[in-house]
């Protein structure tokens, strides 16, 4: 055999072609926090942005409170909170062998809404902490809880991905139930802050809360990526996998706890964002196939760009006004995904 | 000597009732193609399960002088190649990832140099290497179960078992699948067991049978020795004859089913 028919080779040069793919979302991802951090009520100009981010003295007072303290901030957790939304859907499609599978599909989300609207109703303070605190801690709370109960009913059954989808579903209606129970009781003014969190919103974004779901990121990928070949391997079915010895079902449990960490990290600061956690996988796994060395790093890349993008178009679909970010991702997120099917159908 | 397979005492199953029980097998020698007969329903994966630790299985299978029931399943995986009965799933996997994959997973340490040639080597003997690049969902279920079969070879198992590898190929691939598997067990002495529905090609290319029926061994042995027409009668509920043909092989000619009450079992 001579070494350019080496499959091996043929093999590289595939790979290649996945590296350039994920460089080219890496660059549009840059291109899209620049553009939203340029884009908002006050002017700030893209070429103020960069000079305001190389120099920040250069800017004046005002411009400087803007891009550092509100526009920076919101564009940076559009792309972790993003970013951490599109690798939770991917692994959770994977685990759980459903295209469909995302933190909202299992009531993660639902769970983190209900979890955030106890508190604002309650108004809940404990130990020091004001709502600013105790909202996202009461979501994050409920997310993960939400997420361990249906892993402990499903262990009872044997951890399928069967079952920990039924009872994902069951976990939305008992999530929403209980939420309509919320704001029946709530005051109009609680209805309004609960009304106002679901919708999802950058605008809440400090420096702070980027930094504790980035760093929720930073942990969690390399361990993702420590299961990139059990993964890929399940996705040729779970029996297979577990005929090469791969324990699916302890691999299941860990990703889920790891996904659900993700998620309610998420979801606790920003409310309620949908089709992140959908989309973002759908175009990895159209670009990049499903080795999971490249999908994972693929579906964070492109949920983090979906949603700085959404956050964009929030900006300026209604000149003047802020749109919350929920509505344009779920708006724009479900022709997108549409979209997205059908051509993968035709391609087909 | 320690060498090959031996199995005393099997039983294992899916609920608190073994599916199969019993079962011992003499040593079998390395390079021996084993053939896994029995009606449907008889036990036959269900064996090559709890060999290949899929199921919690009671007894001793000793491979090469360790008992594989309890070894580490770190360990035991990486004696074993198995191949089930279902099909590889359609996804966008391409088939060169889904072998990768399955090195991988077992072996995260080999040697990339070396996991490459392993590679190029099993898509070479089964002739995949047009397909190496395509998606497993584009592929028909004849070439997705020679994906499957790869999966399983590429990791240069002791142990190799096979369930229903023929069942999605039509009858040239039948023959090349069975005749790379009779080659790997020549060169490599590998010892294969094959469960398998035709009769005729298990008697073609390999040295022993085993025989199950309702979950127990029912006969063993080479071809001649394993099966004669009482025996198609016991297991399968078929009158028949098992003829020589005119190239020596042993071939089953069924004649009719039997019904209830006319010596099925």
């Amino acid at each position: 055999m001579t070494e350019d028919t080496s499959l091996a080779r043929r093999y590289a040069r595939f790979v290649v072609r996945r590296i350039v793919v994920l460089a080219a979302l890496a660059v549009a991802l840059v291109l899209s926090f620049l553009g939203d951090a340029a884009t908002g009520p006050s002017a700030l100009p893209l070429v103020d942005v960069l000079n305001g981010l190389l120099n920040p003295a250069g800017l004046s007072r005002s411009a400087e409170v803007i891009l550092w303290n509100i526009r920076l901030p919101a564009a940076a957790m559009a792309v972790v909170v993003g970013a951490a939304l599109g690798l939770a859907g991917a692994e959770m499609q994977t685990v759980l062998n459903n295209p469909l599978a995302s933190p909202f599909t299992l009531g993660i989300s639902n769970a983190a809404t209900f979890g955030a609207s106890l508190a604002i109703v309650l108004e809940l303070s404990l130990f020091g902490f004001d709502q600013t605190v105790m909202v996202p801690a009461c979501a994050f709370v409920f997310a993960m809880g939400s997420i361990l109960v249906i892993q402990a009913l499903a262990r009872t059954q044997g951890t399928t991905a069967d079952t920990v989808v039924l009872f994902g579903i069951a976990m939305v209606f008992v999530m929403n139930a209980l939420l309509w129970l919320v704001q029946f009781v709530a005051s109009a003014d609680a209805l309004q802050q609960i009304v106002f969190w679901t919708m999802g919103s950058l605008a809440r974004a400090t420096w702070d809360k980027v930094a504790l779901v980035a760093l929720v990121l930073v942990v969690c990928l390399p361990l993702s990526l420590r299961h990139v070949w059990a993964m890929t391997a399940l996705r040729g079915g779970e029996e297979h996998a577990r005929s090469f010895g791969i324990p699916v079902e302890r691999l299941r449990m860990l990703v889920m706890l790891r996904v659900s960490l993700l998620a309610a990290a998420a979801v606790a600061f920003v409310g309620t964002v949908g089709f992140i956690g959908l989309v973002g996988p759908h175009i990895a796994r159209l670009a990049l196939g499903e080795d999971h060395r490249f999908y994972l790093p693929g579906a964070a890349l492109a949920g983090a760009l979906v949603l700085s993008l959404a956050s964009i178009a929030a900006k300026t679909l209604v000149p003047g006004l802020l749109l919350p970010v929920g509505i344009v991702t779920a708006l724009v997120g479900i022709p997108l995904f549409m979209a997205l099917i059908l051509s993968q159908r035709r391609n087909a | 000597m320690t060498g090959g397979l031996a199995i005393a005492d099997l039983a294992a199953g899916y609920g608190r009732r073994p599916t199969i029980e019993g079962i011992g097998l003499p040593r079998i020698a390395s390079g021996t193609l084993v053939a896994v007969i029995g009606s449907n329903g008889a036990g036959k994966s269900t064996f090559l399960k709890s060999l290949a630790g899929l199921l919690a299985a009671t007894g001793r299978v000793e491979l090469d002088g360790e008992d594989l029931l309890r070894l580490p399943a770190a360990q035991r995986v990486r004696r074993l190649g198995y191949l089930p009965q279902s099909l590889p799933l359609g996804s966008v996997l391409i088939a060169y990832e889904a072998v990768l994959s399955a090195l991988r997973a077992i072996r995260p340490d080999l040697p990339r140099a070396e996991a490459d040639r392993r590679i190029d080597d099993v898509f070479d003997r089964l002739e995949l290497r047009p397909l190496a690049l395509r998606r497993l969902g584009e592929l028909s279920g004849g070439q997705r179960q020679l994906i499957g079969l790869a999966q399983a070879i590429v990791r240069h198992p002791r142990l190799l078992l096979l369930d229903e590898p023929t069942s999605a190929l039509d009858l040239r691939w039948q023959l090349s699948v069975l005749q790379t598997v009779r080659d790997l067990a020549d060169r490599e002495g590998c010892i294969a067991l094959i469960a398998i529905h035709d009769i005729n090609l298990a008697l073609r290319f390999c040295d022993r049978v085993v025989v199950l029926n309702k979950g127990r061994l029912l006969s063993t042995g080479t071809p001649d020795e394993a099966l004669d027409s009482a025996l198609l009668r016991r297991a399968y509920g078929v009158e028949g004859r098992v003829e020589a043909c005119s190239r020596g092989f042993r071939i089953v000619l069924a004649d009719r089913a039997l019904n209830d009450g006319e010596g099925r079992e």
